[in-house]
């Protein structure tokens, strides 16, 4: 059996949470046990100036109220590095820095949304990789039970983008700032005493307890459509070990606007269920030993093939002797991880995966994909609901306005069928 | 609530076999087992009958007058048997109570599990299973009669069990009490210990494929296409992602799709190395270099195009019988269908 590969001395993470009860608009973002105070003014500020951006408006949206938000993009739990905020983030906000590592104060709660209509100002269509759908977070109604931010207080960050900036462009500016309001939500926590301290370590384990592993997929098919590593685009990403403790600490982050039920929002990495799971199981139920980032969508046969292989010896070579399989988003995807449970199970690699379904079940499968979670029916059809007021555009991608949309399917819910397994959601047959 | 209740020749008290062949008829208020749904407070507006073999034998013509009547009766449910084990009675109800259903019209059938009957409603419609003999008639009944009412009030119909019909397939949302991620954990470490569970297994839809071609310099073949692959401009606006309709382009004289002069307008994956070349979505080139070879019988001169981008299994699936009616008329032997 193979050792689990790590050095002496495990630095390991720790994330001290700060439980936010409310978020009020103040003169200046501070702290005061359990009371979040931001400057909105200030925070719009940030907006300034940012290439592509003519205009960002900045509110406070609470669980309950009648609002429906729409084009959200990402979702971002506040965090900050304590004792070096300007490598939170690194490489996507801040300096260039390991994550996974030192402390991390974070806020829980509240988030950060960013939203923006982007058909108002340019050509989507025209993208290698249109964004479908219509971005929903419901603060109330039949669809607020979907998305993990209807019972969060939410900063919503609106755009104004300008339509002469590419959207290459206009979104790096909307990425940057979106961030930033995160981490500096966050930092004005650094001087208080936290409550509650999680330590995220992974000592060495028992090494009669079975070796797993997350194979976990991202995406990247361009602007609109990209997944960012410490920054940079995991376009043409070889399979590759990671620390699941660096997804955790800010250097997974997302571009991608696709459907949104179906994508991970950076918080989804920041705070994945998944990988807080396998960390407290280590030692005790297994041994958790990587994350390998692999690609989906990949846009051939060949390709999809070759990363599946990839993946899988990287998985045999760490020694796993089982691995969860995640999906990014649907359809195509879904044959890129069936690969790679193929390619797996063939080098003696256990495999569950978890994939989101359609009216029709499972989108692709194969004999060796004989263990799989169901995360929801995404095509399902959600109850309509007529919110009082909504936020992020006017008009649904399918042309009805946005507070008459009519029966949304669950795939519109931002997380809803998180194929991280973040969510409570799945399938069953009646 | 307006009731409608389907029976065959025998329950209708038309006969038995004998009478197996008699054509569709239409009877004011309830017959033989519609009494019974009476007694169980769902009172029958209208019976419809039908012998078994006429059903089997004219199931287009039987549908049609059936349907007909449905709708003239302006039907708010729809009640088939029960059938039991009777495997063309069972047929002919699960037929015409799915094909009510698509139109609107919801239906409950009761039938023994077993019974051809189960797949012929397809889901569309509900099956409450019975015995396989006619003494499960008392049981039945109330069962029946109950999902009727609830349907025909257009309430909300909860699971299979609880309500008391046969699970129709449908893939229907749930919270369970653990995140998908420690399910997936917990998946994991029994499959390790040998024991291998599934959320979701696969429901493939098995179609018989024709028989081998011995020579394909004899065969007309065509070209279908999920790839978005249209004329340059996409001049009838095909959508990148939903699609609502399929098109058909011509060939004729086309000997390979020339980069400028068609493009892919899909949505879900980067088109810029496919319109560099979009032969390699849709292999024209190949296809006429074969034809010209006399490898290849003769090329069908319309290429079938869609976009397979976030569309619906029911919207492709129809795509896909109105595409192979097409091909099907026009003799056409063979198809590459090529996806993306």
């Amino acid at each position: 059996m193979a050792r689990v590969g790590r050095t002496s001395t495990d630095e390991g993470l720790d994330v001290a949470t700060f439980v936010v009860l409310d978020v009020v608009e103040g003169p200046e973002t501070r702290w005061d046990d359990g009371r979040l105070t931001t400057d909105l003014g200030a925070v719009e500020a940030l907006g300034a100036g940012s290439p592509g951006v003519h205009r960002m408006q900045a509110e406070i949206v609470r669980p309950g109220q009648h609002v429906r938000l729409v084009n959200v993009l990402d979702a971002v739990d506040p965090v900050v590095k304590k004792n070096a905020p300007q490598t939170t983030f690194p490489g996507a906000l801040g300096e260039l820095a390991g994550a996974g590592v030192g402390v991390s104060y974070r806020l829980d709660g509240v988030a950060v949304l960013s939203l923006a209509d982007f058909r108002t100002t340019h050509d989507v269509d025209a993208l290698a990789c249109s964004p479908d759908g219509d971005g929903v977070i419901d603060m109330a109604g039949p669809g607020a039970y979907l998305s993990p931010w209807s019972a969060t207080t939410n900063l919503a960050l609106t755009f104004a983008c300008d339509p002469d900036v590419s959207l290459a462009d206009v979104d790096r500016s909307i990425r940057a700032i979106t961030l930033r309001v995160a981490r500096d939500l966050a930092a004005a926590t650094v001087k208080a005493v936290p409550v509650a301290v999680e330590s995220f370590a992974l000592p060495p384990a028992d090494g009669s307890l079975p070796a797993v592993c997350v194979i976990l997929q991202v995406a990247a098919e361009g602007p609109l459509a990209d997944t960012f590593f410490y920054g940079r685009s995991v376009a043409g990403l070889l399979p590759t070990l990671v620390d699941p403790r660096e997804v955790m600490d800010g250097a997974l982050t997302s571009g991608q606007y696709d459907w949104a039920g179906s994508r991970n929002p950076t918080a989804f990495y920041q705070r994945s269920v998944l990988l807080r799971e396998l960390l407290a199981r280590h030692g005790r139920d297994l041994r958790f030993v990587g994350v390998i980032l692999a690609l989906g969508y990949l846009p051939s046969a060949r390709e999809k093939e070759r990363s599946a292989l990839l993946a899988a010896r990287l998985a045999k070579r760490i020694g796993a002797e089982a691995a969860v399989l995640t999906t990014f988003q649907t359809g195509n995807s879904h044959t890129d991880t069936v690969l790679t449970a193929q390619a797996c199970e063939r080098l003696g690699v256990a495999t569950v995966a978890l994939f989101a379904e359609t009216d029709a079940g499972l989108t692709d499968w194969a004999p060796e994909t004989d263990c799989v979670v169901s995360t929801g029916n995404e095509e399902e059809l959600v109850p309509e609901w007529r919110p009082e007021r909504v936020i992020g555009g006017e008009m649904t991608y399918s042309g009805r306005s946005a507070t008459d949309a009519g029966r949304l399917p669950v795939v519109e819910y931002l997380g809803a069928v998180s194929q991280m397994g973040d969510m409570r959601l799945r399938a069953v047959t009646w | 609530m307006r009731v409608v209740h389907y029976l065959n020749q025998f329950f209708a008290g038309r006969g038995a076999e004998g009478a197996a062949s008699l054509a569709p008829e239409r009877m004011a208020g309830a017959v033989g087992p519609g009494r019974g749904l009476g007694l169980e407070g769902l009172e029958v507006a209208v019976t419809l009958v039908c012998g078994d073999d006429f059903f089997g034998e004219h199931e287009t013509e039987a549908l049609r007058q059936l349907l007909a009547w449905l709708d003239e009766e302006a039907a708010d449910v729809l009640v088939c048997g029960p059938s039991f084990g009777s495997g063309r009675y069972g047929y002919a109800c699960g037929t015409l109570a799915r094909e009510a259903a698509q139109r609107g019209i919801p239906a409950v059938c009761g039938m023994h599990p077993e019974n051809p009957g189960v797949p012929a409603a397809a889901g569309a419609a509900y099956v409450v299973p019975t015995g396989e003999r006619v003494t499960g008639m008392r049981d039945a009944l109330p069962r029946m009669a109950g999902l009727a009412r609830k349907l025909g009030e257009g309430a909300p119909i909860g699971a299979p069990d609880a309500e008391g019909y046969l699970p129709r397939g449908l893939r229907h949302n749930v919270l369970d009490e653990r995140p998908a991620a420690v399910r997936a954990v917990d998946l994991l470490l029994a499959k390790l210990a040998g024991t291998v569970t599934s959320e979701a297994a696969a429901r493939p839809e098995r179609v018989p494929p024709p028989p081998p071609i011995t020579d394909p310099a004899g065969v007309t073949l065509a070209l279908v296409t999920e790839s978005g692959l249209v004329p340059i401009g996409n001049p009838d606006r095909l959508e990148s992602n939903r699609a609502r309709a399929w098109l058909a382009y011509p060939l004729r004289g086309v000997t390979a799709f020339a980069p400028g002069a068609y493009e892919s307008v899909h949505g879900g994956f980067d088109v810029r190395a496919a319109n560099a070349d979009p032969n390699r979505l849709v292999p024209l080139d190949a296809v006429r270099t074969l034809e010209s070879e006399g490898r290849l019988g003769e090329l069908h001169e319309t290429l079938y195009t869609t976009t397979g981008n976030s569309t619906p299994v029911a919207t492709a699936a129809k795509f896909g019988v109105e595409i192979a009616q097409r091909l099907h008329e026009a003799a056409v032997q063979a198809v590459i269908l090529s996806g993306t």
